[in-house]
C-alpha cells in the first residue's frame, strides 16, 4: 500500500501559487511572471506588484502528445495560452472530445481540477477547456 | 580564450544501445580513444585537472556521480575533477569549463570528458527523469510538468513554426533525411541508416506535429577531449585545434516566461557571446554540429546562431546548402537525429566531430574547408533556456 506523504511545506505553497493564480507584474518592464516571485525575471527589478493571471485567453500554441507520461490516456493536448490582459499560463485541455476542436487562436478558460496523485495525496490546480460563449 | 586554448586529441566510442557496456566501461574506453589520438603521445599523468559531464547521475539508475567518478575509473586520483550538469548542453559546457581551467593560466593540460547511459531503462522512464510528467513530488509546479517534456515542449514549437513562418511537417522531415544520410557515412553514429521524407511522415506521430523520425534517439555514449596551453600543443601533435570563443546562453526555467516560440533566446545569447569572443562573422564558419534533438529544433538554431534569418531556413534546406557538400554543412556527423543523443557526451561527441573535421580525417563525411572553422552548439533544460555555443579553427 502506499504510505501518504507528511504534511508537506509544499502544498502549502501551493495555496497562494496554483489555487489562487498568485503572480507578479513588474512595474519596470511591464513582464508578467508566475507564480510570485520578488525578481522579476526578465530584467531583475523587484519594483513588482502582485497580479491576479486572468483565466481565460486564447491558445499561443499547442501540441498533440500521443506518448504523455505513463499516468495519462493518450492522447493529451498541452497548451500555452495568452490570458486577455496579459501573462501565459501552460497546461493541458480537458472536456475536449477531439485535438481538432483546438487550433492557434481557441478561447479556452480554466477549470479547478485533480492534476495527480503523488504518493497517497491529490495535487490539484488548473486544465483549460474551450470556453462557454458570451 | 582566443589564442590560449588549444585540443591536442578527442575520443569516443560509437554511440547507440550499449547493452554490453557500464558507464565506466564507455568512460574508460572513450578516455583511451582520447590518449591513443594525441599524435605525438602524452604521459596521463600531465593531465592535471579534468571536468565529467554526466547528466542523468540518480535519474535514471546510474547512482549521483561526483568528480572522483572519473578520476577513480581512469586511475588517476591526483586529478582535481568537477561534475558538470547543464542539462543538455552538459557536453559543450564540459568542454567550455576544461578551457576555461587552461584560460585561466592554472592548468596546462586538462581532460573534459562526457558519459551518459540511457538505454538500460525503458523511454518513457528515461524521458520521466528529463522531467516528461514527474509532477509534485520533483518540486516542480504541477501544470508545468503536465507531460510537457522534451518531445512535447518542442512539438509546440513546431506548431508555431508552421503558423508563424510557414513551415511545413515536409521542412522538418527534410532535417531527418539529411542527417541520417550524414549518419550513414559515420562510423560513430547510432543510426546508420538513410530514410526518406515519405518515411518520417508515415513514421508514428509521437507529438503532432513531430513523427517518431522527427525525434533524436537515446542514446548510450562517451565522448572525450584534451585541452591544453596553445603555446604547448605542437609538442603534442601537428595539427592542433584552437579554441576562438566559449559561451553559454540561457533563458527563462518556465516556458510561460518565453518571448517566442519560433525562436530559441538561449541560443541566440549563446551564439552572440562566443562569436564576440571568436572575433568573427556567422558567414565565417565552413560548418556546423547543431543541436537536432527535434527536426524543427535544427531549423530554430540555423536561425538562432545566425546561418539564417527567421523563416529561411526551410528554403535553404530544401536547397541543399545544409548537405554534406553544400554551402554550409550542418551536422556532417549525422547530428542528434541520427549519431544519437547520449546527453553528456552529445557535445563532446560534437567537439569530436568538428575537431576531426578541421584536421580534414573525416574520410567519407568529410566536408570541404575555406575558413577552417568550425561551430558546436547544445541546447535544452527546463524551457530549453540553456544553450552552449563553441567555436574552432585551424589557425591560433
Amino acid at each position: 500500500m502506499t504510505q501518504p506523504v507528511p504534511a508537506s511545506p509544499m502544498y502549502w505553497r501551493f495555496n497562494t501559487e496554483v489555487h489562487r493564480l498568485v503572480g507578479i507584474k513588474c512595474q519596470d518592464c511591464g513582464h508578467i511572471s508566475y507564480p510570485r516571485t520578488k525578481i522579476c525575471h526578465e530584467c531583475g527589478s523587484q519594483n513588482l506588484k502582485e497580479y491576479k493571471l486572468p483565466q481565460r485567453g486564447t491558445i499561443h500554441t499547442f501540441c498533440v502528445n500521443w506518448a504523455p507520461p505513463p499516468q495519462f490516456e493518450p492522447p493529451i493536448l498541452p497548451v500555452i495560452v495568452d490570458l486577455e490582459g496579459g501573462g501565459r499560463y501552460g497546461g493541458i485541455m480537458t472536456e475536449c472530445g477531439s485535438p481538432d476542436e483546438i487550433k492557434i487562436g481557441t478561447k479556452v478558460e480554466m477549470v479547478f481540477r485533480r492534476m495527480l496523485t503523488d504518493r497517497g495525496l491529490n495535487v490539484y490546480g488548473y486544465k483549460f477547456r474551450l470556453a462557454e460563449e458570451g | 580564450m582566443k589564442g590560449k586554448v588549444a585540443v591536442i586529441g578527442v575520443g569516443m566510442i560509437k554511440f547507440g544501445e550499449l547493452f554490453d557496456k557500464s558507464l565506466e566501461n564507455m568512460i574508460q574506453e572513450a578516455y583511451l580513444n582520447c590518449l591513443k589520438n594525441v599524435e605525438k603521445g602524452i604521459d596521463p599523468k600531465e593531465i592535471k585537472a579534468a571536468w565529467f559531464g554526466q547528466w542523468s547521475g540518480g535519474f535514471i539508475g546510474q547512482g549521483a556521480q561526483g568528480g572522483q567518478s572519473l578520476a577513480s575509473m581512469i586511475g588517476n586520483l591526483n586529478l582535481s575533477c568537477s561534475r558538470i550538469e547543464n542539462a543538455c548542453p552538459t557536453g559543450g559546457d564540459t568542454f567550455r569549463n576544461a578551457c576555461l581551467g587552461v584560460a585561466s593560466g592554472v592548468y596546462d593540460v586538462v581532460l573534459a570528458l562526457g558519459a551518459e547511459k540511457m538505454r538500460d531503462k525503458p523511454s518513457a522512464e528515461s524521458l520521466g527523469g528529463a522531467g516528461g510528467g514527474g509532477g509534485a513530488e520533483t518540486g516542480n509546479h504541477p501544470s508545468w510538468m503536465m507531460g510537457q517534456g522534451g518531445p512535447a515542449i518542442q512539438a509546440m514549437h513546431a506548431t508555431r513554426q508552421m503558423h508563424e513562418l510557414g513551415y511545413t511537417m515536409e521542412d522538418f522531415a527534410r532535417v531527418a533525411v539529411k542527417n541520417h544520410h550524414n549518419g550513414s557515412l559515420c562510423p560513430y553514429a547510432h543510426y546508420q541508416f538513410e530514410i526518406t521524407v515519405e518515411r518520417v511522415l508515415n513514421s508514428p506521430v509521437i507529438c503532432w506535429p513531430l513523427h517518431l523520425f522527427d525525434c533524436c534517439p537515446q542514446t548510450d555514449g562517451a565522448a572525450a577531449a584534451i585541452v591544453c596551453r596553445a603555446d604547448l600543443a605542437k609538442k603534442y601533435t601537428d595539427k592542433p585545434v584552437y579554441v576562438w570563443g566559449s559561451h553559454t546562453g540561457l533563458d527563462h526555467n518556465q516556458l510561460w516566461d518565453r518571448s517566442s516560440f519560433v525562436s530559441q533566446p538561449s541560443v541566440v545569447r549563446a551564439a552572440k557571446g562566443a562569436f564576440e569572443m571568436a572575433g568573427i562573422k556567422p558567414k565565417d564558419v565552413d560548418f556546423a554540429e547543431l543541436h537536432d534533438c527535434f527536426t524543427n529544433t535544427e531549423l530554430m538554431d540555423i536561425e538562432d546562431v545566425g546561418f539564417a534569418r527567421s523563416g529561411e531556413a526551410a528554403k535553404k534546406l530544401k536547397d541543399g546548402e545544409f548537405d554534406m557538400h553544400g554551402k554550409l554543412p550542418i551536422n556532417p556527423s549525422g547530428g542528434l537525429k541520427a549519431h544519437g543523443h547520449p546527453i553528456a557526451a552529445t557535445g563532446l561527441g560534437q567537439i569530436f566531430e568538428v575537431v576531426t573535421q578541421l584536421r580534414e580525417e573525416a574520410d567519407k563525411r568529410q566536408v570541404k574547408l575555406k575558413n577552417g572553422i568550425g561551430l558546436q552548439q547544445n541546447v535544452g533544460g527546463p524551457a530549453f533556456g540553456a544553450a552552449v555555443v563553441n567555436i574552432l579553427s585551424r589557425s591560433r
